[in-house]
């Protein structure tokens, strides 16, 4: 096998998994410093080091001027972009090869047609796969409205063309309602986006978000590695991920159709190598598909935990053409079940970025843990980055077991001088509703775990915490 | 010894240690007390000892617990809250940021100004949008008043504990 040079085109402790997935190639990885984080941790898992110069990420990690630059310079054969940065950025992968680099990831094409919702919607319906029924384009009135309405049936939401951000947005449970709401919506479309549009859409009640992991390779090999249940979701990012998904629970039929339609998505577009395509699914288990991740995600462990694979190892295989040992999908089957927590930096309440410095990092976990992380005493959290410091990963044979190896991981992280979501993860795993497996993406707000966090001032941690400063003040 | 921890909001609760006992050369023992309403409670001893460079702590000398060690001994987490430690001393000067002023919370760029000097705001209000960690955080009228003075302009990038804005009391 010749030796390969990887660029890890990212940070944190994604980075760092990155660089593991290379060492048991036995590939060179290359990290990447700025001057925003001279000390980063990955680099201790890194076996070179670049520079990249400039202090915004515009200048840094999102150059793709001086990142190809700086990968002809250091002879480096491929790139992985790992998640956000230009990890769904044609450019980028065009100019890496045009310069004989291998982009670590699919190809152009499919990152295209996946990365434009309307694209990726339009394509997905051409080959059959559900996606959420609604007016294809606005409709003109009320009456077009109705009518829209009454052929995907009620309840329906009214939908500014212009919208996002969760504005421009109102469910109508009937008639009468819609027609209460289509020129309040539309005013209101209007005055906020500039466009007063409309698209009549079918509502669906109580939404869980699941996503099925896909990997494929050059040669059209398509597997499916199941699903993941991400409805624990706060400002419509997701906090806690579970493989596989509690609401499809023992139904394989379900399971089987959910994941073949993916596969079948995935091969529409002739994808080539690890990504993710995320469904809706409504109360009644019908599911409709929402989009495509044409990169690795941040919960990817849970699944390499339920099925054994390193899916990040098969990635880089995959860029590269080396086959992926995989025999067929039969082969492919799931153990037990994998829980994943985000742990950020912001405060367990308010839900809210809250940047600082840690003063301690300890851990004490049960057997069965995985911490991805980038903590290391004395890291600052900046408002530059994203607050996520680490995920906290447990396996059991069986969700409770798992629940219960996650709340004695929790119990056993040890995180000072910056607060994180630890407390408000605790208070989640003790709730009734999650537990018992049956939540939708309305989760956090209809439960609102965040009020239970209890934050009287703990007078046995305080006292501990002052008697160890002191002992060490003696010179203890 | 007096302890003082305060928080970003003043709120303060004062930490006495009054005895320390070493009992050998990696066993030291520690009585603290809390001072409320002007009496010292919830007395309790805590046993600390070395192992393997690591501080495991006790309250009754028999069952153990781990901690993370502190480097920077002057900051303290309490769930939700981050305080400061003082040692010995109470520092002054320490109050400021009044009813209605605004302060940043955490280093951030002004990206918009909803509100204009001399406008009439209640409690609850957004008042500009400051961005911070890659999100937008709507900062909200402390109190029913009037925008007294605005000291900042969009698009300006701020320090932590910046004025940006004054409310006054109507």
């Amino acid at each position: 096998m010749t030796d390969k040079r990887i660029l890890i085109l990212n940070r944190g402790e994604i980075a760092s998994r990155i660089a593991k997935a290379c060492r048991e190639l036995n590939y060179t990885s290359v990290g990447v410093w700025t001057e925003s984080e001279p000390h980063a941790r990955h680099l201790e898992f890194c076996d070179e080091w670049v520079f990249l110069e400039g202090k915004t990420n515009q200048e840094t990690y999102l150059n793709i001027e001086q990142i190809v630059g700086v990968a002809k310079e250091n002879n480096i054969d491929g790139v992985h972009p790992g998640y956000g940065f230009l990890s769904e950025n044609t450019d980028f992968a065009k100019a890496l090869e045009e310069n004989g680099i291998t982009f670590i990831g699919p190809h152009s094409e499919a990152v295209r047609l996946m990365g434009d919702k309307a694209v990726s919607k339009t394509l997905a319906e051409k080959h059959n796969i559900p996606v959420v029924p609604g007016s294809t384009g606005a409709v003109k009135s009320v009456a077009d409205a109705k009518k829209v309405a009454e052929e995907i049936g009620y309840p329906v939401l009214l939908k500014a063309v212009a919208g996002g951000g969760g504005r421009g947005l109102r469910p109508c449970a009937d008639e009468i309602e819609l027609e209460n709401n289509f020129e309040a919506v539309g005013r209101e479309a209007m005055s906020s986006f500039g466009n007063g549009d409309l698209l009549v859409e079918k509502f669906i009640v109580n939404p869980r978000h699941i996503e099925v992991q896909i990997l494929a390779d050059k040669k059209g090999n398509t597997f499916h590695f199941f699903e993941r249940e991400c409805s624990v979701q706060r400002r419509h990012q997701k906090i806690i991920e579970e493989a596989p998904s509690p609401f499809i629970g023992e139904d394989e039929a379900l399971r089987k159709e959910l994941c073949d339609t993916a596969v079948r998505l995935a091969k529409a577009v002739g994808y080539d190598s690890a990504g993710t395509v995320e469904f809706i699914m409504g109360e009644d288990k019908n599911f409709y598909f929402l989009e495509m991740n044409t990169r690795i995600q941040v919960e990817h462990p849970i699944t390499e935990e339920i099925t054994g694979i390193d899916l990040i190892v098969c990635m880089i295989q995959s860029a590269f053409g080396i086959d992926l040992g995989i025999p067929s999908q039969e082969w492919i089957t799931k153990t037990g079940h994998a829980i994943e927590c985000r742990i950020c930096a912001e405060d367990p309440i308010t839900m809210l970025p809250a940047p600082g410095t840690v003063t301690g990092f300890e851990t004490n976990f049960p057997q069965g843990t995985r911490f991805d992380n980038c903590l290391y005493k004395g890291l600052e959290v900046t408002p530059d980055f994203d607050p996520m410091v680490g995920k906290l990963v447990t396996k059991g044979i069986t969700r409770s077991v798992s629940l219960r190896k996650m709340k004695a991981a929790l119990d056993g992280l040890f995180i000072e001088g910056l607060k994180t979501n630890v407390p408000l993860h605790k208070v989640i795993l003790e709730n009734e509703k999650f537990v018992g497996g049956n939540y939708s993406t309305k989760f956090i707000g209809e439960e609102k775990p965040q009020d239970d966090v209890k934050t009287d001032f703990d007078y046995e941690k305080i006292y501990s915490m002052l008697a160890t400063i002191e002992a060490r003040r003696m010179g203890f | 010894m007096r302890n003082y921890f305060i928080d970003d909001e003043k709120n303060e609760f004062v930490v006495d240690l009054h005895r320390t006992v070493v009992h050998s050369s990696n066993l030291v023992e520690f009585t603290f007390s809390a001072l409320e309403n002007d009496k010292l409670e919830r007395t309790q001893n805590i046993f600390v000892r070395k192992l393997a460079g690591q501080y495991f702590v006790s309250m009754d000398n028999k069952r153990w617990k781990k901690l993370a060690r502190q480097d920077a001994p002057n900051i303290m987490l309490n769930v939700n809250k981050v305080y400061q430690l003082f040692r010995g001393y109470k520092p002054s000067g320490l109050m400021g940021g009044n009813e209605g002023e605004l302060l940043t919370q955490m280093p951030g760029k002004i990206v918009k100004i909803i509100v204009e000097k001399g406008q009439q705001v209640k409690k609850g209000d957004n008042l500009l949008i400051l961005e911070a960690m890659k999100m937008e955080n709507e900062i909200k009228a402390p109190i029913d008043g009037t925008v007294k003075e605005i000291y900042v302009s969009e698009g300006q990038a701020l320090e932590n504990g910046f004025l940006m804005m004054e409310v006054e009391k109507a």
